[in-house]
């Protein structure tokens, strides 16, 4: 991969460029584009996102609090009113009476803020650590990388169910629990790269006018770093919501009475057999659909920002 | 869309049913009986582990002097009477003719050197000793009659021996817990013979044709702990089992419906009821209450009687047994259903009033209620976390504020165990005794008497503690009766615990059986016969 890489920075393909200034971010941007499917998932998620932000505003319910539910009201069919005739339940509810589409919109709100914001803490440990490893070489490099190596050699759910069942079980344990997992994906990438970018020319000529070697290493080699990074974050923002959704469905994740969408499917899967599909079946979909969106986006990004892959 | 599920669903079901039918000739289907059973047996060891699973097994295999019917009413077994031939003796006399199943003969002999093997089993996580215990002295008078000699008059000897399964004093001397396990000496009188064991997954059973009593209707009997929920009952719907116990209540609508499948349950003699902090004294915080911003209350409110009932009256316990457990309970406001020993007459399921326990808990000083957090397991009790969701909802609409918090059994029983919670769910399976529930749960805790094992809300009360003395050694049986029925309603009275509903025990099984469901939740293949066709 690193001779390819080494062939040299992108150039302008196109000898009949436009009159328009072509800044890097509006060739990325083109280029991005020219995916459909890549657009229709960055909408997709715009609308998750906003969804999510919004939910407090526009769930008709506050499912995570107990005294608007009403167990009279549990396994209601989609399209059901609720026995006091004040909302219908447009997907249902679950065994509580909770309403699944307010549900659905609190659990995305979690699965998001999760997904995200271990996905960045991740990125930030492994990328801080892969790039030590790059420059620093040597024992460092080796220490660092056999951690990886060991690390990547577990089956992921394996070492967050191990975690959690040591921290105990909440939604901070569920990030740390993840990021544990995780930051060896970055950690691997941004050394790769890294190595390749560590004996540039402009690395040597930082290097020459003495600069501090945090300024080399986060002014100088990390922002060159950075596009393998943004894939792969994409990617494992997706890889943390169905990890956190998969240890919610195990029961290690958030408290029964906030279920996150992984929650909302296992309070629901006992009653796939006796037909009460709904409460597993949409916010099934919901993850579903959010992390192929995601995953649609993060394909598009890595064709875009992989030199080897420039038409 | 939902009717095209739905025929799917049923064609689905029909062509399990078929292939099932034509798997299992009725000929071979009197042969052999598949059971599925949702509990693991941890030993065959009957003086192991005191646990319903391994009851059972032990119930195919080896024979007690006193056996226990459906509703678990005494009949004879290896005794064919009994009687108190004096205020501290107790005679049993033994029934003629009973061989184990290697051929030896079953007397006197047997008796005592079970009784006597009862405190001497090395490991045992739950011990039988407390049923030798009573005993200072055994007599034979012959080798058909034994005599058991107490300290103090012990009305409840019978009841006792309904747990001590007999064992052989030739076969058994010098037999270690592996021994049982490995099959070696899995030797009992019972109606099955142990033909393998493979522990945690199957017991292969055949039919003792020497058995003292009703002769077993198979000739053979695969007994397997099939402990995921899902499977078992798709195994049954497949026809993979003949036979299933513990039927999740997420299920039971559809089974309702199958043309092929028929359930057998019972009211059982399990209570769910919710366990309050009478420890912290009235001037003390219990741990998880606080007022409405999350500051200490300076008091412990479950000491007021009021708040107690008004706890009570805010659960609507018939939305609990309909919604949650899908009809699969029954409310209850004390430890035993009706029908059994020492049941109260006059004490109700607590009506749902949410109105009057609003009033109540403004008289006890709480006008706006205040803050708990409701513990309980999530994994020990049919739909224990669903339970304590529900009963969040109905306390939270009354004013008590209530965050619930499930965890596994092994975590939560632990910290129930050390007080470390105001309020939490959890399960007591029955003898059919008042005295059994007293003494464990509702007595003031002594370890020198035995009393309050399982009291983790510390409730004590003098009065219950005095008329439980005097039903410990009364003989007379109506006047024990009344003793513990004062008090139990004494208990009911002051709320000591917040009773929900004693659980359905239901077993599910294919068409062309039938069972006789049993109170004490034990799944046993004798209770499983052809139907009459």
């Amino acid at each position: 991969m690193s001779a390819v890489v080494g062939q040299g920075t992108p150039v302008v393909k196109d000898p009949g460029a436009k009159d328009k200034v072509e800044t890097p971010f509006r060739r990325f941007a083109s280029e991005f584009m020219e995916s459909r499917l890549a657009l229709g998932g960055l909408v997709v998620i715009s609308i998750i996102i906003l969804l999510a932000i919004l939910a407090p505003f526009i769930s008709p319910q506050d499912p995570y609090d107990l005294a608007v539910l009403d167990i009279m009201d549990g396994r209601m069919e989609p399209g059901s009113l609720s026995g006091d005739g004040s909302i219908t339940y447009w997907l249902g509810t679950d065994d509580q009476g909770r309403d699944m589409l307010s549900g659905i919109l609190y659990g995305l709100r979690i699965s998001l803020t999760v997904g995200a914001g271990s996905a960045f803490i991740a990125c930030m440990v492994g990328a801080s650590l892969g790039l030590a490893a790059a420059y620093a070489g040597g024992r460092t490099d080796s220490i660092i990388m056999r951690i990886v190596d060991l690390q990547l050699s577990f089956p992921s759910i394996l070492v967050a169910l191990m975690i959690l069942a040591f921290l105990g079980k909440s939604i901070t344990n569920v990030v740390i629990a993840i990021v544990v997992v995780e930051w060896a994906y970055y950690a691997r990438t941004v050394r790769g790269t890294a190595l390749v970018e560590r004996r540039r020319e402009y690395i040597e000529a930082a290097e020459c006018l003495a600069l501090p070697r945090y300024r080399i290493l986060f002014r100088h080699l990390l922002p060159n770093c950075l596009p393998p990074l943004i894939v792969i974050g994409t990617m494992q923002v997706a890889r943390a919501i169905a990890l956190e959704a998969t240890l919610s469905f195990l029961g290690l994740g958030v408290p029964i009475t906030e279920p996150s969408l992984g929650l909302l499917i296992a309070n629901g899967y006992e009653y796939m057999l006796s037909g009460k599909y709904w409460i597993s079946f949409y916010p099934g979909i919901a993850l579903l659909v959010t992390i192929v969106a995601i995953n649609l986006v993060g394909d598009q990004l890595r064709d875009v920002l992989n030199p080897r892959l420039q038409k | 869309m939902r009717d095209s599920i739905r025929m799917a669903a049923a064609a689905a079901v029909s062509a399990a049913a078929m292939a099932g039918a034509l798997g299992a000739s009725p000929a071979a289907a009197q042969q052999v009986l598949n059971m599925g059973v949702g509990s693991p047996v941890t030993s065959l060891d009957p003086h192991y582990h005191q646990l319903s699973p391994n009851n059972a097994v032990s119930d195919m295999i080896f024979d007690k002097l006193v056996g226990t019917d459906a509703a678990a009413r005494n009949i004879p077994g290896l005794a064919t009477e009994w009687r108190a031939v004096g205020p501290t003796t107790w005679e049993f006399k033994l029934r003629p003719g009973v061989k184990f199943h290697n051929g030896n003969d079953f007397t006197a002999e047997d008796v005592v050197f079970t009784i006597q093997r009862l405190p001497n089993v090395p490991n045992s996580p739950s011990s039988y000793a407390a049923y030798a215990r009573p005993i200072v002295r055994m007599e034979i008078v012959d080798p058909l009659t034994i005599r058991f000699h107490t300290a103090a008059p012990y009305p409840l000897m019978p009841m006792d021996m309904t747990n001590v399964r007999i064992l052989d004093a030739t076969t058994h001397a010098n037999a270690a817990t592996e021994d049982f396990n490995a099959g070696r000496v899995a030797i009992g009188t019972g109606p099955w013979r142990v033909l393998s064991h493979r522990s945690g997954d199957r017991i292969e059973f055949e039919r003792n044709p020497n058995f003292w009593g009703e002769a077993p209707a198979f000739q053979r009997v695969n007994y397997r702990m099939v402990t995921n929920d899902a499977t078992r009952t798709a195994s049954l719907l497949s026809g993979d089992l003949d036979f299933i116990d513990q039927v999740p209540t997420s299920d039971l609508a559809r089974l309702r419906r199958d043309q092929n499948m028929r359930l057998s349950e019972t009211v059982g003699l399990r209570l769910i009821f919710l366990g309050l902090d009478h420890l912290r004294a009235e001037n003390e915080n219990s741990p998880f209450i606080t007022d409405h911003e999350g500051k200490p209350l300076g008091r412990n409110p479950l000491r007021d009687v009021r708040v107690r009932r008004a706890l009570s009256m805010a659960i609507d316990r018939k939305a609990i047994a309909e919604r949650v457990m899908e009809g699969a309970a029954t409310p209850s406001g004390q430890f035993l259903p009706p029908g059994t020993f020492s049941h109260v007459p006059d004490v109700q399921a607590p009506a749902y009033n949410p109105d009057m326990a609003r009033r109540l808990l403004a008289e006890a000083g709480y006008p706006n209620g205040f803050r708990i957090t409701l513990a309980g397991p999530n994994d020990r009790y049919i739909n224990d976390s669903r339970i304590i969701q529900a009963v969040g909802q109905m306390w939270t609409r009354i004013g008590v504020r209530t965050a619930v918090e499930a965890q596994t059994w092994s975590t939560f029983v632990g910290r129930a165990g050390r007080q470390e919670f105001s309020s939490f769910l959890i399960g007591w399976g029955s003898n059919p005794d008042g005295s059994h529930p007293l003494r464990n749960i509702l007595a003031t805790v002594s370890r020198e008497r035995g009393w309050g094992a399982s009291n983790r809300g510390r409730f004590s009360n003098a009065e219950v503690d005095s008329l439980l003395t005097q039903a410990l050694v009364e003989l007379d049986e109506p006047k024990r009766e009344q003793l513990l029925i004062r008090a139990q309603r004494i208990a009911a009275e002051q709320v000591a615990v917040i009773p929900l509903h004693i659980q359905t025990n239901i077993w599910a099984m294919r068409r062309g059986l039938t069972h006789t469901p049993r109170v004490d939740e034990l799944t046993r293949a004798q209770d499983v016969r052809p139907a009459a066709q």
